[in-house]
């Protein structure tokens, strides 16, 4: 039985794949598990209150849409883990004299690679 | 009570100023991140009790002889309003002053401790979302066959970017808990490597190490222009890094460890200072 959190990551890559938006009973259709309209639309309440879908409230049924894309949330990602992202240099470089002039060449051709 | 006043001053301003100058440059750190780490909590805890202390023990002085005594005294004269009280004790303006300063003080750090904590819990909980939502966990990918010597490299999850990054999210529970590694770290690690990466992020979740940086962040937020938050808040980022370095360690060997983490900061600088000192640069 799949859990809620994995519904969650369905629904989300559906709605991130699609280039309209669906309404519950498409997403339904689209989905490979056979699942009740109300769990869907649970699903996607719980997403829309996590700020990741929108619904349009003027359309009968309610239609719902990916907020933001796939590469617009991983870059959401790596901006707040690059901004809090400590020194390592200051704190690699104390390993530095502990290492051999061979495992040094080596550490810095790594790091040019990269 | 007023030559305790001026020594908790002394204190405060020590423990402000030149100590953690001093600290932050200290060559020991390295060595025994552990102690470094107990000092700059005993550093913080004592610079903000004397920061408190010095203009509350000096604004109780005219009240009475002890803390507890002259507290009391203050609480009876407010609740009775009684104001005119206050020139048989020979309470002076400054006195006055001194004590709104340090319940002035005290209210800021506790607020923005708890407006930190708020905050950094939201964007938390909006992070995870996300990365439930957008990763794969390490196992999937890999196929089923790693199943029966599961290990916590297995439950780390992936993001799909270039960046070679690694970071953890520590959760309410240990179980809620994530390691987060990107396919572009994936792609260049071997496996001994990625252990020894994810053995670093476990370190720090185990350790806790999320409660001690939020803290010294809110230290540093409430009083950003005094030298002792500022540098507490980078020396302990340093040092919960070492201390996760160490943890790895244990079970990792070191080579592993320092090409992992070597690559896992992209725009690091090692090679140039490296360069310049020599390898035999001090530790």
């Amino acid at each position: 039985m799949a859990t809620l959190g994995d519904l969650e990551r369905s629904v989300m890559s559906l709605l991130w794949d699609s280039a309209e938006s669906l309404s519950a009973n498409d997403v339904r259709d689209r989905l490979d598990e056979d699942l009740a309209v109300t769990t869907v639309l649970t699903v996607l309440a719980r997403l829309e209150k996590k700020n990741m879908v929108t619904r349009e409230r003027s359309s009968r049924p309610h239609r719902y849409a990916a907020a933001a894309s796939r590469e617009e949330h991983t870059v959401e990602m790596l901006n707040e883990v690059l901004g809090t992202a400590s020194d390592r240099e200051a704190v690699l470089a104390r390993f530095i004299g502990g290492i051999s002039d061979s495992e040094a060449t080596a550490l810095r051709r790594i790091l040019r690679s990269s | 009570m007023t030559s305790l006043a001026l020594f908790l001053a002394v204190l405060a301003f020590l423990l402000a100023v030149p100590i953690p100058r001093l600290l932050s440059r200290a060559r020991f750190r390295a060595r025994s991140p552990w102690a470094a780490m107990l000092l700059w909590q005993a550093i913080a805890l004592a610079g903000g009790l004397a920061l408190i202390g010095a203009p509350l023990v000096y604004g109780l002085s005219p009240f009475g002889g002890s803390l507890h005594e002259s507290v009391a005294e203050v609480l009876k004269l407010l609740r009775a309003a009684d104001f005119t009280a206050l020139e048989d004790l020979h309470v002076l303006p400054t006195h006055v002053f001194a004590l709104c300063l340090a319940v002035m003080l005290g209210t800021h750090l506790l607020l923005t401790l708890l407006r930190t904590y708020v905050r950094v819990l939201g964007s938390r909980r909006r992070h995870r979302d996300l990365v439930r939502l957008l990763s794969t966990p390490l196992d999937e990918r890999r196929g089923a066959t790693t199943a029966p010597n599961a290990t916590a490299v297995d439950e780390a999850h992936v993001i799909e970017a270039e960046a070679p990054l690694a970071y953890c999210l520590p959760g309410r529970t240990h179980a809620s808990s994530v390691t987060v590694l990107s396919r572009g770290l994936l792609d260049q690690l071997s496996d001994a490597e990625l252990a020894a990466v994810v053995a670093h992020e476990q370190t720090h979740l185990h350790q806790r190490h999320h409660l001690l940086t939020m803290a010294f962040d809110a230290w540093y937020r409430a009083l950003p222009w005094l030298p002792t938050t500022r540098y507490g808040r980078e020396a302990v980022l340093e040092l919960t890094e070492m201390l996760a370095d160490d943890g790895a360690m244990q079970h990792h060997s070191r080579d592993d460890l320092l090409r992992s983490l070597a690559l896992s900061t992209p725009e690091m600088s090692l090679i140039d200072d490296a360069d310049a000192d020599g390898p035999s640069r001090p530790a």
